[in-house]
């Protein structure tokens, strides 16, 4: 356990400094808008970046991802879980982006806000309270991973990209999203890992769910009266 | 694997209903107020959060307004420097903009910029003309109220000035030229 937790942590150095590099590449700082706008042809590095950055600072992916593997503890089943929501939000971002479906992001934001709710509530037994049985998790996590996806895909539709070697780019994009996803992982699971050695944690799973799912009625309440106030 | 201590309706709707509750508090209180000016219980006033959302209602357009030569100083005796082209730019609060001059290579573009106090963070800088790649030679990067001198364009391209402001107000920048270019403006 010590080991791979040593591990985890050289690694999260390793991914940082690779960070840096991709920063001090384009130079000026916190411009992203901008820079996406003004390029022209693919830049691999910095969309990589970009999608790193915005899946580590985006807490909605972040508090879902919680909520997934808050009752996983064995690797093989995170694994399972985190590939299925990979999967999902991959295809539509990609799709969305391509297909240049329009979604507004108000609302899409609102859908990954229930996801959080769904998985707290989840997490609490309601669905087995309620209904006898929960909904199969697999495919829950795949299609809010969906969800997800469509919520990247506005992030970037609104920078207007430029056509050319979109493809390149929007790949880059994707697995900067993923890289961020491991290394938001890495830190949850080296922080849960820590607590979850101690009681204190299934005592105060109910209300870490709790808690949970209030984030996401925030959040869901938050992009609701954006989308009304747009109107 | 799943390990909830007593699970029960009861406990779940309990859960809920905390969570919808603390959820409406903290929407209601902060999220609100902060983001778009909405204050029904006018405690986010008092907590100074609704000045967040306003800030971003009454946005301050950046903007460029050229003078006419500025008067002369009174007293004549040291040498007016003659500066043919003069803006002020208003920088928004928390915003970026950059303004550019068409500069040959070799030719010459003489500066001098003050902002009306707050210092921004700045990026002098050049990029070759018709380069795709996102390249750009810095030629000077800083944070000052004021700044000054010559450029001599290394290649010819665009050079010029990205300005941000870190305040939660718009600074208004008085940029004075002189030299061999084409003003290309705010980008």
């Amino acid at each position: 356990m010590h080991l791979t937790y040593k591990k985890t942590f050289y690694f999260i150095g390793l991914l940082l400094l690779l960070f840096n590099v991709s920063c001090f590449a384009h130079g000026v700082d916190s411009n992203t808008e901008q820079f996406l706008t003004t390029t022209q042809g693919s830049a691999i590095l910095p969309f990589l970046y970009i999608g790193a950055k915005h899946m580590v600072t985006g807490y909605d992916h972040l508090l879902f991802l919680i909520g997934v593997i808050f009752f996983l503890f064995r690797i093989r089943d995170i694994l399972i879980y985190v590939s299925l929501f990979t999967l999902g939000h991959s295809f539509t971002l990609l799709l969305g982006v391509l297909a240049q479906i329009n979604m507004n992001a108000y609302l899409i934001d609102a859908v990954i806000a229930f996801s959080i709710i769904y998985k707290g509530f989840d997490n609490l037994h309601g669905f087995k309270l309620l209904l006898g049985k929960e909904p199969n998790t697999k495919i829950a996590v795949l299609v809010f991973g969906l969800f997800h996806g469509f919520g990247l895909a506005t992030k970037l539709q609104d920078f207007d990209l430029p056509q050319e070697n979109l493809l390149t780019n929007m790949i880059a994009f994707n697995v900067g999203v993923e890289i961020g996803q491991c290394i938001a992982l890495l830190f949850i699971l080296t922080l849960l890992g820590f607590w979850r050695r101690h009681n204190s944690y299934f005592a105060f799973a109910k209300t870490s769910n709790t808690l949970l799912m209030t984030g996401g009625f925030v959040l869901l309440g938050y992009q609701l009266t954006g989308y009304f106030t747009s109107l | 694997m799943n390990t909830l201590p007593k699970a029960s309706i009861k406990s779940l709707i309990i859960s809920c209903l905390v969570s919808i509750a603390l959820a409406i508090v903290i929407l209601l209180i902060a999220v609100l107020p902060a983001e778009f000016n909405i204050d029904p219980t006018g405690l986010g006033k008092k907590l100074g959060l609704t000045v967040l959302a306003q800030t971003d209602t009454e946005t301050v357009k950046a903007a460029v307004i050229s003078c006419p030569e500025a008067a002369k100083p009174a007293d004549g005796e040291t040498e007016p420097v003659e500066w043919p082209d003069s803006v002020m730019i208003t920088v928004p609060a928390r915003k970026g903009l950059e303004y550019k001059f068409h500069v040959n290579k070799g030719d010459k573009l003489e500066f001098i910029w003050k902002t009306d106090g707050s210092s921004l963070y700045f990026d002098f800088h050049g990029e070759p003309q018709g380069n795709t790649t996102g390249y750009f030679k810095s030629f000077k990067e800083s944070t000052q109220s004021e700044s000054s001198g010559t450029l001599i364009a290394p290649f010819t391209g665009s050079h010029g000035w990205y300005w941000e402001n870190k305040t939660n107000h718009a600074v208004i920048i008085n940029l004075k030229t002189r030299g061999q270019y084409k003003i290309k403006g705010l980008m």
